[in-house]
């Protein structure tokens, strides 16, 4: 009689099968590996450079440029490319982290925005080409505000008790000390790269004052509350405010929600694609950046996801809806007054958790 | 008396586990608090450990959380968060770990399987199902979110340990107590309850400990001053990148928590040489 397999067998049976090769494929040897945020390239786009390749893109995700810095500073190997946002870039470029770019094997490089190339992280784009940015800024549900009678165009209104009153409990921060210390020195009408201590109690003081109206600190629970109207100010991402937009829209709600860049100004994060010294496939990491910088396919994370884009060829592909909102494409004007996050040093980072672990818990 | 016999198989039984605890415990342990005296590195992680053959330590870290009273009360607040917890588990636990312990052997079965049955699905994706249900009374983002989320995560290690303890216990001593004109109350208070103790503690433990080191159900229940120990290491290692920081959280935590159960342990003894 046959013996039943034991259940320790059988699991590890499973596990040896899980590591057998997979059955192949078209162009299996040449994987392709990025390490993405969520979301951020759709699958149709994926499908179309697969295509033109003939090889397979394989994705990791991360949710913020610190998890994925942790995780090559923990000796992470095998990605190819990464999409880091600038300060995030300059860490790699000082931790020579990154490989240069072959630019004869990008012919496509001119397509970018003047205003987006050669920027502070990485002068002459020896490593990085532009992809896609988003402006921390003020989403919100227009009805309630508009019966409010209160301004949207503000940090005041995250801010400000006078108008907050009108707001209690229905207002959401970034849970970031970073995004929420920069978003008080805007409107304190500060740098947001100043580390001067007696400015950053200034903007706790502001933050503590206005706490006490806030609901909660959020990263991305605020697209689900803004969407079904539990929240109607919420401080955050472009791209997550489209898509409670959408959401709201989506689930015919009877209000809107609408989201614009403070008129004192806003941090602005760009993100690019590098090349990591360790990947495997510099070749293949060079073919989808050009790819990717061609319009029809840049075009793609601006249709779907609401994220600003550097590309000028992309332009005349995105919907004409996008194109417009200030929010996603804001104005020269406007970009005059956003600014990009840079790293700050060990000593003003403890400093400003010190900073950030007393708001909390006041 | 004789001797216990010096068994080889026993050694080579318990060795696999020895060097696992050793290897992945033990040394990571020592390696957290050597990372408690060292400088961080610029990007992160460490600064380099040895500088011209000279190691570099520093109690910067040490004195940077003594200086004032905000890390303390960060601490005291998650140890208020976590007896709370503790509490309502019990309270909660232990009705029905009686009940499961007295039901009949088949129904006992399926209620011990009821009891681990939302262990089937992620912890995460049921504190989202949580927020859904918090949003609408208006209790989302409060303390009182924070510690039903915490209850409700860790109730099933509070009422396994209780009903394993539980269902040991000797019908015959209640039926004796009865015999001699115990009431209900008597017969609980002074048969099963003390005979009860060890899985009480063992409980305990199992909820308290973890509730102090969590962090994703402050984060995603919890209001603005939600902020637990768990956060605050979490914050040091991922989002601050200040590691040495990180190291002596977690390391303040682990004795602080050794110092309570050496300080509950001692407590048992001193009581039980009383009586």
């Amino acid at each position: 009689m046959k013996r039943p397999m034991p259940p320790a067998a059988a699991i590890i049976a499973v596990i040896f099968l899980a590591f057998l090769p997979s059955p192949s494929t078209a162009g299996e040897d040449d994987v392709l590996h990025l390490y993405n945020w969520n979301n951020y390239i759709s699958p149709e786009t994926v499908a179309r450079f697969e295509a033109s390749c003939d090889c397979r893109l394989k994705q990791d995700y991360y949710s913020d440029n610190e998890e994925m810095l942790a995780k090559l500073e923990a000796g992470a190997v095998g990605y190819d490319l990464l999409v880091p946002t600038g300060n995030a870039v300059e860490s790699l470029i000082r931790l020579h982290a990154l490989r240069p770019l072959a630019r004869e094997r990008l012919p496509r490089f001119a397509n970018l925005k003047a205003e987006y190339v050669d920027t502070w992280f990485d002068p002459g784009n020896r490593y990085s080409v532009p992809y896609a940015y988003t402006v921390t800024l003020i989403g919100y549900n227009v009805e309630k505000l508009r019966e409010r009678g209160l301004p949207t165009d503000t940090w005041a209104l995250i801010f400000e008790p006078k108008y907050l009153e009108k707001l209690k409990g229905r207002v959401s921060v970034l849970n970031s000390a970073r995004e929420l210390m920069a978003a008080a020195m805007i409107y304190l009408g500060h740098s947001v790269h100043d580390t001067d201590p007696a400015k950053w109690d200034e903007a706790k003081r502001l933050i503590l004052r206005a706490k006490p109206y806030w609901a909660t600190f959020s990263n991305s629970t605020y697209i689900k509350d803004l969407a079904i109207g539990n929240l109607w100010v919420a401080h955050g991402y472009s791209n997550d405010m489209f898509r409670a937009r959408a959401d709201a829209a989506d689930a015919g709600r009877p209000f809107h929600i609408g989201f614009t860049i403070p008129r004192e100004g806003a941090v602005l994060a760009l993100d690019s694609f590098v090349i990591h010294r360790a990947g495997p496939r510099p070749d293949l990491a060079h073919r989808f950046i050009d790819f990717m910088l061609a319009g029809e396919n840049a075009a793609d994370v601006s249709n779907l996801i609401g994220a600003g884009n550097p590309n000028a060829a992309a332009m005349p592909l995105i919907r004409p809806d996008i194109a417009a909102d200030p929010a996603i494409f804001p104005s020269a004007d406007e970009a005059r007054r956003l600014q990009m996050l840079k790293d700050f040093d060990v000593h003003s980072r403890r400093l400003l958790s010190r900073i950030w672990t007393e708001i909390k818990v006041r | 008396m004789t001797r216990p016999r010096r068994d080889p198989t026993r050694w080579l039984v318990s060795l696999p586990p020895t060097l696992f605890l050793l290897a992945f415990f033990l040394a990571p342990a020592l390696l957290m608090v050597l990372a408690s005296f060292r400088h961080p590195g610029e990007f992160g992680g460490l600064a380099p450990l040895l500088v011209d053959g000279k190691p570099q330590l520093t109690l910067e870290t040490y004195r940077f959380f003594f200086g004032d009273w905000i890390y303390a009360e960060v601490f005291l607040r998650s140890f208020i968060v976590a007896a709370l917890t503790t509490l309502f588990c019990l309270l909660l636990a232990y009705p029905l770990a009686l009940t499961i312990a007295r039901s009949s052997a088949r129904r006992r079965d399926l209620l011990v399987l009821l009891v681990i049955l939302p262990f089937a699905s992620n912890f995460l994706i049921r504190v989202y199902a949580w927020i859904i249900l918090l949003g609408p009374p208006h209790l989302l983002y409060t303390t009182f979110a924070v510690i039903a989320g915490m209850v409700y995560v860790h109730l099933p290690f509070m009422i396994l340990p209780l009903y394993t303890n539980l269902e040991k216990h000797d019908p015959t001593l209640l039926e004796a107590a009865q015999d001699l004109g115990a009431d209900a109350w008597t017969r609980f208070w002074r048969i099963t309850f003390p005979l009860s103790l060890p899985g009480i503690w063992a409980g305990t433990a199992l909820v308290f400990i973890p509730v102090l080191g969590m962090f994703a159900i402050p984060e995603l229940l919890g209001g603005t001053g939600d902020i637990l120990i768990g956060n605050l290491i979490k914050e040091q290692f991922l989002d601050n990148r200040d590691w040495p920081l990180g190291s002596t959280l977690s390391l303040l935590l682990t004795v602080a928590v050794l110092a309570l159960a050496g300080l509950s342990v001692w407590a048992g003894r001193a009581r039980r040489g009383g009586i």
